[in-house]
């Protein structure tokens, strides 16, 4: 079990890191700048009730959804007909800590706020995912075909994960322990809703480069989320994956950090930290689809000074380049690092020109020790 | 017996693992066999696993197989949280 010590903070930053003169404020450590849960809960409570007109598509949805579909297999897959709706369509299961999806049915769109917190944090997170996709980039859900939100809470007993089934989103409670419920974060929303829309895309697979990206594109958007609900500029940003989701006397601060990626914990229980930062610590392995959750620290960290470089709200220039990146129909289900960075340059060109934008990505990638040409 | 299971991937890309010897459980024989069940062909069919899901490794006196979450029998499931519970 886990011995009682003291919480520290661990990360810091240190001046020969290339991100260290990005800004004064990568000199400080890397502070908890927290969604609280009650935040989360008042903007469930402040929803407006207005967007029960779409239980008829939702029940359309179950019966069309109710198959599991391949995670690879999606491209190419027919949108419903219509004009998507600009409101989330959302539904909450309780798993009730059994290993089934989805569960029953406990919250539709424009109920009130539930009794459960988790339903609650679940139901908002997914509206300000849908939210921040609609408004920044004038994506309609997950599939940009209004897709319904489905979402199944108390996954489990102890389970201390969150995942994206192919069509839903699926949330353990944690063990209480490591880590607590992970409907704590919203950027750990975002980050598995991404996951759909990378498989509704780019669909890049899940494995060694490739699926790096398909990880670093859900941190990515699952921080840009976070920043967009918090109305956050790049400096203002904490740029951590999963703030809040350690349990209460873990060493660390969050699951990773994309401006310092290697620094997110360090604990006689979870281990270090793993992410390299930049190509030179680029970690072989077989383990966990080729390392996917620990070189995604890389293009992490070049989007990171990407948008640090440009400055402002990161999901304006950096992300839409990123974005654009993603669905523009270019990249291939298994670029790697290399095609993916050429990739960023070619659309920060054709987006803005011969200015600060492509000067920013270039510049990054070769930071990160990804080559462009 | 000895049961040995790796748990890889998940949203926080943190490996875990652990071994249980049955031999000295009191409760032996209800584990042997479920860990029978899970190893039984068909209820092993690799799995394609999805984003963030669980990978599974189970050795059991040496022979192992794969799995990857969802797809997982209760049996397997069970298996899978006694010993990384109780395992060491």
């Amino acid at each position: 079990m886990i011995a009682n010590h003291s919480i520290s903070l661990i990360v810091t930053q240190s001046s020969d890191k290339p991100e260290a003169r990005c800004h004064i404020a990568a000199m400080k450590p890397v502070f908890c700048t927290i969604v609280p849960p009650h935040i989360l809960d008042r903007l469930a409570q402040s929803e407006d009730p207005e967007l029960s007109g779409n239980a008829q598509r939702t029940l359309e949805h179950d019966s069309l959804h109710r198959t599991r579909r391949r995670v690879t297999a999606l491209r190419g897959v027919t949108a419903p007909a219509g004009t998507p709706a600009d409101t989330p369509q959302r539904t909450i299961y309780d798993a009730g800590h059994q290993e089934t999806t989805p569960g029953t049915k406990v919250h539709s769109e424009g109920d009130g706020p539930a009794k459960d917190a988790t339903v609650n944090r679940a139901n908002s997170a997914l509206g300000a995912t849908f939210d921040f996709y609609l408004k920044a980039y004038g994506r309609h859900s997950v599939d940009d075909a209004g897709l319904p939100l489905d979402a199944t809470v108390h996954y489990g007993t102890n389970y201390d994960n969150a995942f994206w089934d192919g069509s839903q989103m699926v949330f353990g409670d944690g063990d209480g322990q490591l880590f607590v419920d992970f409907t704590v974060s919203v950027d750990v929303i975002g980050h598995e809703l991404t996951h759909g829309v990378t498989q509704h895309t780019a669909n890049l697979e899940y494995y060694g480069q490739s699926g790096a990206l398909n990880e670093s594109l859900s941190d990515v958007f699952g921080s840009l989320i976070k920043q967009y609900a918090l109305g956050q500029t790049a400096d203002q940003a904490d740029w951590l994956i999963g703030q809040g989701l350690l349990g209460p006397h873990i060493h660390g601060v969050a699951l990773r950090s994309m401006k310092a990626p290697g620094t997110a914990y360090d604990d006689p229980h979870l281990g270090k930290d793993p992410q390299p930062a930049t190509m030179d610590d680029y970690v072989r392995t077989s383990r966990d689809n080729g390392g996917v959750h620990t070189n995604s620290g890389i293009p992490n960290h070049a989007f990171y000074l990407v948008a640090c470089a440009l400055g402002g709200h990161a999901w304006e220039r950096a992300g839409k380049i990123w974005y654009a990146t993603l669905t523009g129909g270019e990249l291939a289900s298994d670029a790697d690092f290399a095609e993916f960075a050429r990739l960023t340059a070619a659309t920060a060109r054709s987006l803005y020109g011969e200015g600060d934008a492509i000067q920013a990505v270039l510049k990054a990638w070769s930071q990160v020790g990804v080559p462009t040409s | 017996m000895r049961i040995a299971i790796t748990r890889t991937g998940g949203f926080t890309g943190i490996e875990r693992r652990a071994e249980l010897d049955t031999s000295s459980r009191p409760d032996a024989t209800h584990i042997e066999a479920l860990a029978h069940r899970a190893l039984t062909p068909g209820h092993c069919a690799p799995a394609q696993g999805v984003p963030d899901g669980f990978h599974y490794e189970i050795k059991v006196d040496g022979r192992s197989i794969h799995l990857a979450d969802p797809h997982l029998t209760h049996d397997q499931r069970e298996l899978i949280q006694l010993v990384l519970k109780e395992g060491a």
